[in-house]
């Protein structure tokens, strides 16, 4: 035990001093780096709340209505409150808890295909109803975000960095209750579940009201970055897509997998963008990254790595033993 | 002459028309039991193919249509050999976040060689109209109708008086029954599939002189066969016409008669889908679904 415990402690040790560099470098870095930083922390943070669904077995297909709701949810306290950013992230994050919930108890006992369908469905129609709330969301022409009370850019980038480690974090302490159980069995048939004592219903509201939480804390941060919010922007299927491909790419189910995913994922896109020049690739490459994915390596590039590290150990054992 | 009777003219040609977007849908979920994510990319591509050739080669999108629904059906079946015989087995998820992604590759494809670009094809009878008793016809979509109702007619003929279209019902029903019967399981997934997507292409040449071509108009007409399909029941093609006609007068009513109709009518499917989901998953005329 001795031998082993420094050996446990060294993830988290590297994990903790990772988590300060990146809270400190806002301070030191340029605006580009500012900006790639924001991009991989909110996609950290998208990332974790679809796998925290996912992991219940609730594939989403609509991550972008949390998104947009937190969005909104952020500008109009802000707007019409006159709150600054902690409170009105805070208001955005409670207000992606609500809807979570609320999706959880509409869509009741849909699995699978047709719950995936139902959340797509929300996040359209949450889209089409911002265009036409004229008077609340600004309609088509959008929002501004009261600009006496945006802060540095800085500032905004810690809270998002902030939010990343802390959506890690939950996602982890997670795996350590036995909430992982019930929602692995859920995942692998709800009715089972439910013969095993889970309560699928509660269970259901409490994985999605904090996927929603999470995810519309990202759109509410985000905010305070552009400054401005439209119905297009709000509900945009980019945030869709960018919330599934990530944790695909990193790997499923896993809690390391959708940080290593992130930064996979803004990579292919900066590093399309920079080489290829036109925006329309990264699109292409993150389709094409996520076919051969899931066609190729399914449990991601975590699992490929702790794959290839396991048969490398195998290897050594073998080689002492013989 | 009233509002009323040019509201059910209206509805029911935009009905045909949903009919042919929806009908492949249909088809491909009832046969292989995977939704179609990408089929929305094929309507696209149909219109796209449309617009080529008319653009082109001075070719009307009507005499267009065969051909391009050939070469459709041909990108169909180089998906479900690459992709999509791989995960026949896997997950429903898998599925859909592979056709999803396969999508996603097409539209970009598509934008990147053609732009992302607004186009239109232009015909002599896409913007004419006949009066009749004081209700007006829209030719462009009078023929759109007429194809559609041509098209799907085809279709269940095909399904009830051929061999093949009686072994894709046989598929549909019971896989492992097929098989004992002799029927090559897969080979009929691929040709389900094909005609899908050539369906889907049908609808996209219809579709192209209509309305405005873009890479990204397929996942409108997507998420509104969502809605027509599940509210119909998935995989039954006759619920799929029902619900076709049901989704386009409820969508050109609240157009006509709502106030600020026009915009609230794109909610419509959305709403149509998400009740549908919640109240009765199983559709008007769909049989009990599985879960998972």
């Amino acid at each position: 035990m001795a031998f082993t415990t420094p050996m446990r402690i060294l993830p988290f040790a590297a994990a903790i001093a990772f988590s300060a560099a990146c809270i400190a470098l806002p301070f030191a870095a340029t605006p580009v780096v500012n900006d790639w930083i924001i991009s991989v922390a909110k996609l950290v943070v998208l990332a974790v709340s679809w796998n925290i669904a996912a992991n219940a077995g609730l594939i989403s297909l609509g991550h972008s209505a949390f998104w947009g709701v937190g969005s909104y949810a952020a500008v109009l306290a802000a707007n019409k409150l006159g709150m600054p950013i902690l409170p009105a992230v805070i208001a955005a994050a409670l207000a992606g808890a609500v809807l979570g919930a609320a999706l959880a108890v509409i869509t009741g006992r849909l699995r699978g295909i047709f719950f995936a369908i139902a959340t797509l469905a929300l996040s359209e129609g949450l889209r089409v109803i911002a265009v036409m709330l004229v008077g609340v969301t600004g309609g088509g022409e959008g929002l501004y975000l009261a600009q006496s009370l945006r802060p540095d850019v800085r500032i905004v980038c810690v809270v998002m960095v902030c939010c990343a480690v802390g959506a890690v974090a939950i996602s982890w302490v997670l795996t350590r209750t036995p909430y992982q159980y019930a929602c692995r069995a859920m995942r692998a048939n709800e009715s089972a579940a439910q013969m095993l004592g889970v309560n699928p219903v509660r269970l259901r509201v409490i994985v999605l009201a904090l996927a929603g939480a999470l995810a519309s804390l990202a759109g509410g941060v985000n905010i305070w970055y552009t400054g401005f919010l439209d119905p297009n922007i709000a509900f945009d299927l980019h945030i869709t897509i960018l919330a599934q491909i990530a944790p695909i790419l990193g790997g499923i189910h896993t809690v390391a997998g959708p940080v290593v995913g992130s930064f996979a994922t803004v990579f292919l896109s900066e590093a399309s963008r920079i080489w290829l020049g036109t925006k329309g690739f990264s699109l292409l490459v993150y389709g094409v990254a996520l076919i051969v994915c899931i066609l190729f390596m399914p449990h991601g590039m975590w699992g490929a790595y702790r794959k290839f590290h396991a048969r490398d150990k195998q290897r050594a054992v073998a080689g002492r033993a013989a | 002459m009233g509002l009323f009777p040019q509201f059910l003219v209206d509805a029911v040609l935009l009905g045909g028309l949903y009919c042919l977007m929806a009908v492949g849908l249909s088809l491909a979920y009832g046969v292989t039991r995977i939704i179609n994510f990408a089929h929305g990319e094929f309507i696209m591509l149909g219109a796209y193919g449309a617009y080529l050739l008319a653009a082109h080669a001075h070719i009307d999108p009507l005499l267009a249509l065969p051909l391009v629904a050939v070469a459709v059906a041909l990108i169909a079946f180089l998906i479900f050999k690459v992709c999509l015989e791989r995960v026949l087995d896997a997950p429903h998820t898998n599925q859909i976040l592979l056709l999803f992604a396969v999508g996603l590759v097409l539209q970009n494809v598509v934008a990147l060689i053609m732009t992302g670009d607004d186009r239109s094809v232009s015909t002599p009878y896409a913007l004419t109209a006949t009066e009749i008793a004081g209700l007006s016809l829209p030719h462009g979509r009078a023929i759109a109708f007429l194809v559609s109702l041509i098209l799907a007619a085809a279709l269940v003929l095909w399904l009830r008086r051929t061999e093949l279209g009686r072994a894709t019902q046989a598929v549909a029903q019971s896989r492992d029954a097929a098989t004992l019967m002799g029927i090559n399981v897969i080979r009929m997934y691929a040709l389900s599939f094909m005609i899908s997507a050539a369906l889907g292409a049908a609808s996209g040449c219809v579709v192209s002189f209509l309305l405005t071509v873009s890479p990204f108009m397929g996942f409108h007409m997507l998420v509104k066969g969502f809605a027509i399909v599940v509210l119909g029941g998935l995989g039954s093609i006759a619920g799929t016409f029902v619900a076709s006609f049901v989704l386009a007068f409820a969508e050109t009513g609240v157009a006509y008669f709502v106030n600020e109709g026009g915009g609230w009518a794109e909610g419509v499917a959305l709403a149509v889908l998400l009740v549908v989901l919640i109240i009765r998953p199983s559709g008007i005329l769909g049989r009990a679904t599985e879960g998972n």
